[in-house]
């Protein structure tokens, strides 16, 4: 049982009227990862996961949950989720909508109240917890719903653009316990398109632009498929020695100026030693030059392009 | 169904909660016992104590008169002031200046020749009382009646006995005889009904298109709707509202029947004498027409709550909502338009039509039932109706709720709607 995935997407297809936000799309993910969805804005994230936890239906193809077909609403005890818009009601107190959206999960009053005081003392908000929800601090209700999303103890987190609008103080909370849930056995879902974030959290990723996957795969392997030899080359003053040789196309294929420092893709039988060679020779002054994987943004960019990135009309903005 | 009922729990107690609730459940017993004491306290105390000067210029016999037949009653303690023609000057200013000190409340002039006349003047502080312009008039015209009859020669035993008092009381009759019920009491409660029965339809389905809207307008809708089935999130609503409703029917109900019950000791607290309280009618409320309100409200409740959830469902702000629940509100409307021509004929042609619309029977029926007697076939063909519009609307609501809460933006059309119900 546990070899097999705990999402399984076959071919999803959801349009509305004319327009296709997903088409036939198909992932898995495995139990215990921290998977990683990514795409530009408008590419289809947010109507994937809805389809995901059977808000809307998909059109065609199938989503398979915990090993069956009978949709999130189904599994709803095992699962939390996190919208992109985020709201709680705001005349309702802190403790009682907590304990509420629990119920509405199947968790025990008391059980749910437990936890309830529980969470809220972890995250430095117990002394709130009998005042309205209008009361608190946008950072606040945001730690608040992050808690109902995972009072009841999922097994599957599926978290829509969770660090959105979230200042790096609570980011970091955030951060913290799902790094936390991860260890104990969490699987998490999360969509995103800040790909240095995904980066650094997700060992499974799916990219997706225009309604359909582009890549997928564990994020080691992406890195290796993709292939070709990238260098990170970072200059003292001015770097206008290595500038004929940075855009030399016999050498360096494409070249991404980070500012602080260029990712370079080497071009093809171009070894990193040839490249510092005449880096040296030009008498450049080096103060990096590492050979590098390619980062989840160059993958990204290569795969996605500008013309995916693009907002494709008015449905798009559904996302 | 925990869900539901977590539901159900949630809309209940967090209205419960609020200050409009408390609020309104108190004013509503406070609001009968003004209804009921205050003009009882009025008559005892307005009344009897009116000081009226009587300025006799001159009319002899028609002058005790007056002053005897005000003072019965005990309306009115006239002061008599007899003036030849030419002090009737000075009389007047004095009078007048004893109302603008408050001394008197107004004088009568009687000139000379009133009796031939039949003119008189009234002038005090304040002159804008009917009652005591309607009191001040009859009792004027009585005596100079008398007076006119007694100088003809007509025996005074005649004219005594034309002066008895003539009042007619109307009792309404229903299939099981005469009530005992007067007319005004029984018009005094078909009106109450009526508009209860608006007021706590409308409040209260209101509160259902608002609690839909709130939960869209917050996006919480989509946390919801991933463990709950829209139409179970729908069903906690309504009931959880529907409930507060009753609650706050309910309070309303038992302090209505404990007002009736112990209105004798409300009036001696009041300080209402016995004989004036005696003779305020309050209607009798019986266990049918408990039951009839209390059906009639549930039913008129789904279906309005069913028309104003579609209409939380398909806007996105409460400036939209505004707007869009003007077709909902235009078509509870006639409902009250009618309410004087169905409280004049309850049993007329207009108000058996009335009471089988099913938009209009929840308001209407109460009302019928309270003033006449409704024929049992006509009461079954409207709850009949209006159940059978209730589940077809409730079924295409909960269809057009479903798709309408996750979606933001324009505000569909009537077209768009249609899809959305036929949707599967």
């Amino acid at each position: 049982m546990t070899s097999e995935p705990i999402v399984q997407i076959d071919g999803i297809t959801k349009r509305f009227g004319d327009f296709a936000a997903v088409s036939g799309l198909s992932l898995s993910v495995p139990r215990g990862a921290v998977y990683g969805l990514l795409g530009p804005n408008g590419a289809g994230k947010t109507t994937t996961i809805r389809m995901l936890m059977d808000i809307i239906l998909p059109d065609e193809g199938s989503v398979r949950l915990f090993g069956d077909e009978r949709g999130g609403r189904q599994h709803s005890a095992e699962i939390g989720y996190l919208p992109e818009e985020r709201g709680l009601y705001r005349k309702m107190r802190v403790r009682d909508t907590l304990v509420f959206l629990a119920e509405t999960k199947g968790v025990k009053r008391e059980v749910a109240r437990r936890k309830a005081d529980e969470w809220l003392m972890r995250l430095d908000l117990s002394e709130w917890r009998m005042k309205k929800v209008e009361e608190l601090s946008k950072g606040m209700q945001q730690k608040v719903q992050f808690i109902a999303t995972m009072l009841h103890e999922p097994a599957l987190l599926i978290l829509d653009e969770p660090f959105a609008g979230l200042d790096p103080i609570n980011t970091q909370a955030i951060k913290d316990v799902i790094v936390h849930l991860s260890r104990a056995g969490t699987t998490i879902v999360f969509s995103t398109h800040q790909m240095d974030v995904a980066e650094r959290i997700c060992d499974h990723v799916c990219i997706i632009a225009a309604g359909r996957k582009v890549l997928d795969g564990p994020l080691a392997e992406v890195k290796r498929v993709h292939g070709g030899t990238h260098v990170a080359v970072a200059f003292e003053g001015g770097r206008e020695f290595a500038a004929p040789i940075i855009s030399d196309r016999t050498l360096v294929a494409k070249a991404d100026d980070y500012g602080g420092y260029a990712e370079l893709a080497l071009a093809d039988g171009v070894e990193p030693q040839m490249l510092l060679e005449r880096l040296v020779a030009a008498a450049a002054r080096l103060q990096r030059f590492e050979h590098i994987e390619p980062s989840l943004n160059r993958i990204f960019l290569d795969k996605v392009g500008a013309a995916g990135a693009e907002p494709r009309g008015r449905e798009a903005s559904r996302e | 169904m925990n869900k539901v009922w977590a539901v159900i729990r949630r809309e209940f107690v967090e209205r419960v909660r609020t200050k409009w609730f408390l609020i309104s459940t108190i004013l509503g017993p406070i609001f009968m016992i003004v209804v009921t004491v205050l003009p009882a306290v009025l008559a005892g105390t307005g009344g009897g104590a009116r000081h009226i000067g009587l300025l006799d210029e001159g009319s002899g016999s028609l002058a005790t008169r007056l002053v005897t037949q005000l003072e019965t009653g005990s309306q009115f303690r006239v002061e008599r002031v007899t003036t030849s023609e030419s002090g009737a000057r000075a009389a007047m200013q004095e009078l007048t200046e004893r109302v603008q000190s408050k001394n008197i409340d107004g004088f009568l002039v009687v000139p000379g020749a009133a009796l031939e006349s039949g003119k008189f003047e009234y002038r005090g502080r304040n002159v804008s009382s009917i009652r005591d312009n309607a009191l001040l008039q009859a009792a004027v015209r009585q005596a100079v009646m008398m007076e006119r009859l007694t100088q003809r020669g007509v025996d005074p035993g005649v004219v005594q006995e034309s002066q008895a008092r003539i009042s007619v009381t109307t009792l309404r009759i229903t299939k099981r005889g005469a009530t005992g019920e007067t007319g005004e009491a029984t018009f005094f409660l078909a009106y109450v009904v009526g508009f209860i029965m608006y007021m706590a339809i409308f409040l209260y389905s209101v509160n259902v298109m608002r609690s839909v809207l709130e939960e869209k307008q917050t996006r919480i809708i989509e946390v919801l709707v991933s463990s709950l089935r829209p139409f179970q999130l729908l069903l906690g609503k309504v009931v959880g509202v529907g409930g507060v409703g009753l609650v706050q029917m309910g309070v309303w109900g038992v302090a209505a029947a404990a007002l009736i019950r112990y209105r004798a000791a409300v009036f001696a607290m009041f300080k209402v004498p016995a004989e004036q309280a005696a003779a305020i009618q309050l209607p009798a409320i019986g266990t049918g027409m408990v039951v009839l309100v209390l059906v009639y409200f549930l039913l008129g409740y789904l279906l309005y709550s069913a028309m104003f959830a579609v209409v939380g469902a398909v806007v996105s702000t409460d400036t939209e909502a505004q707007q869009a629940q003007m077709p909902v509100v235009m078509l509870l409307i006639p409902g009250i338009l009618v309410f004087p021509a169905v409280l004049n004929d309850p049993a007329g042609s207009l108000s058996s039509v009335m009471g089988l619309v099913p938009f209009w029977s929840p308001i209407i029926m109460p009302i019928r039932f309270a003033a006449s007697d409704v024929p049992a076939g006509e009461l079954a063909a409207s709850l009949a109706i209006l159940a059978v519009t209730v589940i077809g609307v409730v079924w295409v609501a909960a269809r057009i709720y479903r798709v309408g809460i996750l979606m933001y933006g324009k505000r569909p059309g009537i077209g768009e709607l249609v899809r959305w119900a036929r949707q599967s």
